[in-house]
């Protein structure tokens, strides 16, 4: 059959394509697809800032309204990459300055966003809607407010868990009157006061606000006026929960809470005392995501919260709601599909932190639909999670955080191979994992040899040798990103699957026993790799070739070498004849 | 009185509608605020069955207005869109000529449901080759050509 489309035709039919994988799959049909789907693609994503240029991306995606970035790996959240080691917007923002004046997003994560970006954003694009940073740092609140002042159209503003310089709330009284146009606010990680007044004005003259993420500095009497003025609301992040109210005061944010008709995410609640806890049960049976990891909520209050929320679907909390609390979920959260359990830092002595294995592996018995897990626990067994592959095959993504390296199955002191050899058997379609605790290679054997889906794998303080490392790179098909710390392999696993390092987006190995002389090899071996050596205290340069390096970071680029590299970061471009005249020595 | 409009197909048939049905064609709407509508209107573009599906379809969607008329206005919002999701049940050939007459004739909502059916056909299939194979689409890129977009896709884009 000969299609013979006319391409104004084609675009429409690819005006309702929309997802990535789809249009991706579209450009390779032929050459007519290719060339009208790179002209009408929209949103863009570069999940590596260093795989390709900004130069690129404009001369194949004229059309572009939508961007989103990807900088620091991902092990910076951890703080395992130092200052100064990249990701920064700016050429970004500047070359998109110049080729797309109508850009509406920019939606970035773990990138160094500068005041000047900002103010370059405010500048650049008259048509800008929407601002999304995650996890991203370098900015003050006076580049927030650039963006307030000039955005005349803006949609969105959001601030998720970012490092900002905080020089004052003033920000957010520069949006003008005339801005009418907010669905969704998030300054919940800036420290100072805003304007109560302001912030009240441009809520009341926001119809569309959808989704309003207040800080801690908002206290509980203003929350009642905001939410007054808002009872649209489906996404709502409170600030503080804690001044002492009276009795009237009380009733009448009771009466607010019970106008949320739309509400269906919950998350704030910072400093939340036990007698407010009512207050938020009239908006439990709507929820579907509730965000308690900055309410330090006990486990009494948490039951008596969470068995209203029959419809939750997400639920982060911090341990403290012990396997007691679980118990309730798992009796009244049916429709849960995310569970993330993060560590209060409560005194690991005390008796009383009742958080074991048992409440994952009851809440995995009673909720069919659970297919992703977070879960920071002191110590685990290969049992419960035999238990929990068995119960949740269908699980995509099982992160967990045995928090004492080397920890043993805590019945058996056996390794925790068995158990994670379980879960990759039996949850055939896993995605994401991470291991912890005590483990042989063995385990690294089962997760090659079962995890076929496997796109994204963290492992820290595991593993016996080399083969550890060879295992996963040859068995684990889908891999695509794996972050290492702390394993003592090196160099042979290494150098023997190089070619798999192209089909992947990143590597990332820190303490591990990786010489600088394999890093050489490796990136003389694969040009297409950005093979880079993260080395703070200088050792590598000046030691030998089989000194073991820091941390390396290595990805696939279009893009060639880094430019805006630190001196602390070394590649084989930066001093080729160093690299070269060592390897000729031997 | 309401006022009709003689539709004649490439091959000679000829369809007879209500004035308020050709509106849903802009082409056609057009004409008829230019008064050229008077005998018959040729579709030199459109064979006979690929004309009397637009029509049906056009016949099905007229917005009564406030009048007597009983085609559309007793279909709810919901039947009408299972009625849509039923006419779209053709082979592709029929499918492909409903996008070009409905792009030709301007039928902006018969265009959006033709391009958002196919658009459907599109994301069910997993990868470039399925969709080739499904719609009988030639590989003209080289091989060379070929693996230069997939890698530089997969590199930077996904």
């Amino acid at each position: 059959m000969d299609l013979r489309l006319p391409s104004k035709v084609l675009e429409h039919i690819f005006s309702f394509v929309d997802s990535n994988e789809d249009r991706n799959s579209v450009s390779l049909v032929c050459k007519s697809w290719f060339e009208t789907e790179r002209l009408t693609r929209k949103r863009v994503f570069v999940r590596n800032c260093y795989a390709v240029t900004p130069a690129a991306v404009a001369r194949r995606f004229p059309g572009m309204r939508s961007l989103t970035l990807k900088g620091k790996p991902h092990f910076a959240d951890y703080n395992l990459v130092p200052d100064g080691w990249g990701g920064y917007a700016w050429p970004w923002v500047e070359a998109m300055g110049e080729k797309y004046p109508a850009l509406e997003e920019l939606r970035l994560k773990r990138m160094v966003v500068t005041d000047e970006c900002l103010e370059k954003i405010a500048a650049s694009f008259k048509e800008f809607k929407a601002l999304v940073l995650t996890s991203c740092e370098g900015f003050s609140t006076d580049g927030l407010a650039a963006i307030a002042v000039a955005c005349s159209n803006l949609r969105e503003l959001e601030l998720r868990e970012c490092i900002v310089e905080d020089l004052g709330g003033d920000w957010l009284s520069y949006f003008p009157e005339t801005l009418t146009s907010l669905v969704s606010l998030d300054f919940s990680c800036l420290d100072s006061a805003v304007k109560l007044s302001d912030l009240e004005r441009l809520v009341s003259r926001s119809p569309h606000l959808k989704s309003l993420k207040l800080n801690r500095a908002v206290s509980l009497d203003a929350l009642g006026n905001l939410l007054r003025l808002a009872p649209q609301l489906v996404e709502l992040g409170t600030g503080s929960f804690s001044d002492k109210l009276n009795q009237e005061a009380v009733s009448k944010l009771s009466q607010a809470f019970s106008e949320l008709k739309e509400l269906k995410s919950l998350s704030g609640l910072w400093d939340v005392l036990p007698e407010y806890i009512p207050l938020l049960y009239s908006v439990c049976p709507g929820l579907t995501s509730l965000n308690l990891s900055y309410a330090t909520v006990q486990m009494p209050d948490l039951v008596e919260l969470l068995s209203r929320c029959s419809k939750l679907e997400k639920l982060w909390v911090m341990d403290l709601i012990e396997d007691k609390g679980l118990e309730a979920v798992a009796s009244s959260c049916k429709e849960l599909r995310e569970l993330r359990v993060f560590p209060s830092g409560a005194d690991v002595d005390e008796t009383n932190v009742a958080m074991t294995e048992q409440g994952l592996v009851t809440v995995s018995e009673a909720c069919p639909n659970l297919e992703s897990v977070l879960y920071f626990c002191a110590q685990f067994t290969n049992a419960a999670m035999v238990t929990i592959a068995k119960n949740r095959p269908n699980l995509k993504c099982f992160r967990l955080c045995v928090m004492e390296p080397f920890a043993p199955d805590h019945k058996t002191q056996q390794p925790l191979d068995e158990g994670f050899k379980a879960i990759v058997e039996s949850c055939k379609d896993l995605q994401r994992l991470s291991v912890s605790g005590l483990l042989t290679d063995k385990a690294f054997e089962y997760i090659g040899t079962h995890g076929k889906k496997l796109r994204m794998l963290s492992i820290a303080f595991a593993g016996d040798s080399d083969l550890m490392l060879h295992h996963l790179l040859s068995g684990c098909e889908s891999l695509n990103k794996l972050e290492i710390r702390d394993c003592p392999f090196g160099d042979t696993a290494l150098l023997e699957n190089a070619a798999k390092l192209e089909t992947m987006r990143s590597l990332w190995m820190s303490s591990c026993c990786v010489s600088f002389g394999a890093c050489k090899l490796l990136s003389q071996k694969m040009p297409k790799l950005n093979v880079e050596v993260i080395d703070e205290q200088h050792l590598t340069e000046t030691g030998p070739d089989s000194s073991p390096v820091e941390k390396i970071y290595i990805y696939r680029t279009l893009a060639g070498p880094r430019v805006d590299m630190p001196e602390f970061v070394w590649t084989i471009h930066k001093n080729p004849e160093i690299g070269v005249s060592h390897l000729a020595i031997e | 009185m309401s006022k009709k409009i003689t539709l004649k197909s490439s091959d000679g048939e000829s369809f007879e509608v209500e004035e308020a049905v050709a509106r849903q064609s802009q082409t056609l709407a057009n004409l008829i605020e230019d008064n050229c509508t008077d005998g018959e209107i040729p579709i030199t573009n459109v064979t006979s069955n690929i004309l009397a599906k637009v029509v049906e379809y056009c016949k099905k969607h007229v917005v009564v207005d406030g009048g007597d008329d009983s085609s559309s206005s007793s279909t709810s919002e919901e039947d009408l869109k299972k009625w849509d999701a039923d006419f779209m049940q053709v082979d592709q050939s029929t499918m492909f000529d409903l996008i070009l007459a409905a792009n030709y004739l301007n039928v902006a909502s018969l265009l959006d449901l033709a391009c958002q059916t196919v658009a459907d056909m599109i994301t069910a299939c997993k990868g470039a080759e399925e969709i080739r194979a499904k719609f009988g689409i030639e590989n003209d890129f080289t091989p060379e050509e070929e693996a230069e977009i997939a890698k530089a896709t997969q590199w930077a884009f996904q």
